[in-house]
């Protein structure tokens, strides 16, 4: 417990920092937000009462502050772009964002686990070869070039799957599956090595010697074992699948978060790439606590502590 | 035995990239930025472009090959920054303890916690698109992954025989580091490079890709992916070959480092990131 309370108070202190410099980053492009809504022939004294108008002239510190207040009370203002409330995209694009993330996080570990299982139970066969190659293939390959290829062969040679668009389930297969490629392929190494070396411990061969059968010995015990590894991966998986997905939704043109923040970095669209990577990083900060706390639950060796 | 084979294919892949990325340019001999409206999306092998040609008409060999060269660059500058500053970090944190250690350890596991390519992302939205971002955002964060890693192997190398022996020795701290630790931390520091050079590799292309890394006229593999899948049903050549680019220097590497992995430390073979036995 004691373990648990720590690590959330460091999360918060975590989570505060990550959002002073977030804030910090963002306001040093402060000097380009004019581009973004006015006019080139936009005159000096122009860009500076728009400046003004924004508050961005206002010490940075006030200016964070002055930013949480209204984050708190809901009131973000709208985009430079294309005028929308802040407030109204996240609901839209957070929305789309969890049903690929969840779909990809789910697929990681669904097919993943199983996996991994099948190589360390069939080791040193050629199913374990089978699986082992497209572990390496997936991590070597980078997932914005294997969209391409799904997006060339799927939809243009062989039309079987709309190329981009959101959000019907035809449409969800491929980014889904690109997204999740990477973690499986880590997945499956994971749970392979975690396999092995479980079912050569010494406590796994006191059992079997006890005389227990070994469907039992591997679904009771190895299995638990090998979880807790696992488990501190999925809390990972959270952070790198939101990372991913600033690339992945940009490819296959899902609107959802990752591709409003880069779009709106390219437009210099200041007020969204702050409330969206200020999002983005607390999703991440939120990841990484759940993947501790997980740990420690699942760990017995620290539940006590 | 598996591992040498393996060892060997990375190091051919390797020599073959890297003279591509070297010397290609210099052997098409052609600019990668000349234009030409009148040869545009021309497949593999036709007359005088080795790749054929982009929706531009520009050759697609050479701006692979200058592809691979901005990537390589790319890879020895995040390697070289990140190899040394978390050397340095992680053996400053292990050897001196207390409350450098403590706020070091706080630092890295900060930068650490936070997806690479969202770290880019807003180094980009903080200064501009550009390698630079990239470069400074990947090394950052490889930085810290390799300090975690050389704390913990300073922390027990600490322990060792030769180490107390030379504090007994009345020795200097700085003295321990530098003649009788980094020695040792080197093997595994370098394996885990090369994990990150891959890393490295992906990210900056990936970057490229979403229009954050290198800027047009300058061709980046994962720029010229995006250019080509535009253009996918005419001529997928022009975003096929640099993706290919891509996957060989990134199989390289990796293969080379699971091959040094299996020389220097055969203890690191069942790490998390690590490899099949």
């Amino acid at each position: 417990m004691k373990r648990i309370a720590g690590r959330t108070l460091y999360t918060l202190l975590v989570l505060f920092l990550a959002s002073v410099a977030v804030f910090y980053a963002i306001r040093l492009s402060g000097g380009d937000a004019t581009a973004a809504r006015l006019v080139a022939s936009a005159t000096a004294e122009d860009r500076e009462a728009f400046r003004e108008l924004l508050g961005l002239n206002e010490p940075i510190h006030q200016q964070y502050f002055t930013y949480m207040g209204r984050l708190l009370s809901g009131d973000l203002g709208v985009s430079l772009t294309n005028s929308s409330d802040i407030f109204k995209m996240l609901t839209f694009h957070g929305r789309n964002s969890l049903i690929l993330g969840v779909t990809a996080f789910t697929l990681v570990f669904a097919v993943g686990i199983p996996l991994g299982i099948l190589a360390a139970r069939k080791r040193n066969t050629w199913v374990d070869g089978a699986v082992m190659t497209f572990s390496i293939g997936g991590m070597a390959v980078p997932n914005f070039w294997l969209a391409l290829l799904a997006i060339w062969l799927f939809a243009s040679v062989w039309g079987l799957l709309p190329s981009a668009g959101c959000c019907s389930p035809r449409q969800l297969i491929m980014p889904a599956f690109v997204l999740a490629l990477e973690g499986i392929a880590l997945t499956v190494r994971m749970t392979r090595s975690a396999m092995l070396e479980n079912l050569e411990s010494d406590h796994v061969r006191t059992l079997r010697a006890g005389g227990l059968s070994e469907a039992r010995v591997v679904n009771k015990h190895v299995l638990r074992a090998s979880f807790i590894p696992i488990i501190s991966l999925m809390g990972l998986r959270i952070g790198q699948i939101v990372g991913y997905a600033l690339v992945v939704e940009t490819i296959f043109g899902w609107p959802g978060l990752g591709q409003v923040l880069v779009n709106a970095v390219l437009r210099r669209d200041y007020p969204v790439a702050q409330f969206f990577s200020l999002v983005l990083v607390a999703i991440v900060v939120a990841g990484n606590w759940a993947a501790d706390i997980g740990y420690s639950l699942a760990n017995p060796r620290l539940r006590k502590t | 035995m598996r591992h040498n084979k393996l060892l060997l294919v990375g190091l051919a892949l390797g020599v073959i990239v890297l003279i591509a990325g070297v010397l290609g340019p210099q052997f098409t001999g052609q600019d990668y930025a000349t234009q030409n409206f009148q040869n545009v999306n021309q497949p593999p092998l036709s007359e005088g472009h080795l790749f054929g040609t982009d929706s531009l008409g520009r050759d697609l060999a050479t701006r692979t090959f200058v592809g691979i060269r901005v990537s390589l660059i790319v890879a020895a500058g995040v390697t070289l920054m990140s190899m040394v500053a978390g050397i340095v970090i992680g053996m400053v944190a292990g050897f001196l303890g207390g409350w450098i250690d403590r706020s070091i350890r706080g630092a890295v596991d900060f930068v650490w916690g936070f997806p690479l390519i969202l770290v880019a992302v807003l180094f980009a939205a903080g200064f501009g698109e550009g390698l630079f971002p990239v470069i400074l955002a990947v090394g950052l964060v490889n930085t810290a992954a390799i300090a975690r890693v050389v704390r913990g192997e300073v922390l027990a190398l600490k322990e060792r025989e030769f180490i107390e022996a030379a504090h007994a020795g009345g020795l200097s701290t700085f003295r321990i580091m530098w003649r009788h630790a980094f020695p040792n931390i080197l093997g595994p520091a370098l394996v885990l490079t090369s994990y990150y050079v891959a890393v490295a590799i992906i990210a900056e292309s990936a970057l490229s890709f979403i229009g954050l890394g290198a800027q047009p006229p300058l061709p980046s593999l994962g720029q010229m992916v995006a250019d080509g899948r535009n253009f996918l049903r005419l001529n997928h050549w022009a975003a096929t070959i640099p993706g290919l680019a891509i996957v060989m220097m990134v199989l390289s590497v990796s293969l080379i480092g699971d091959g040094l992995r299996d020389v220097f430390d055969p203890r690191l073979r069942h790490e998390a990131k690590g490899v099949d036995d």
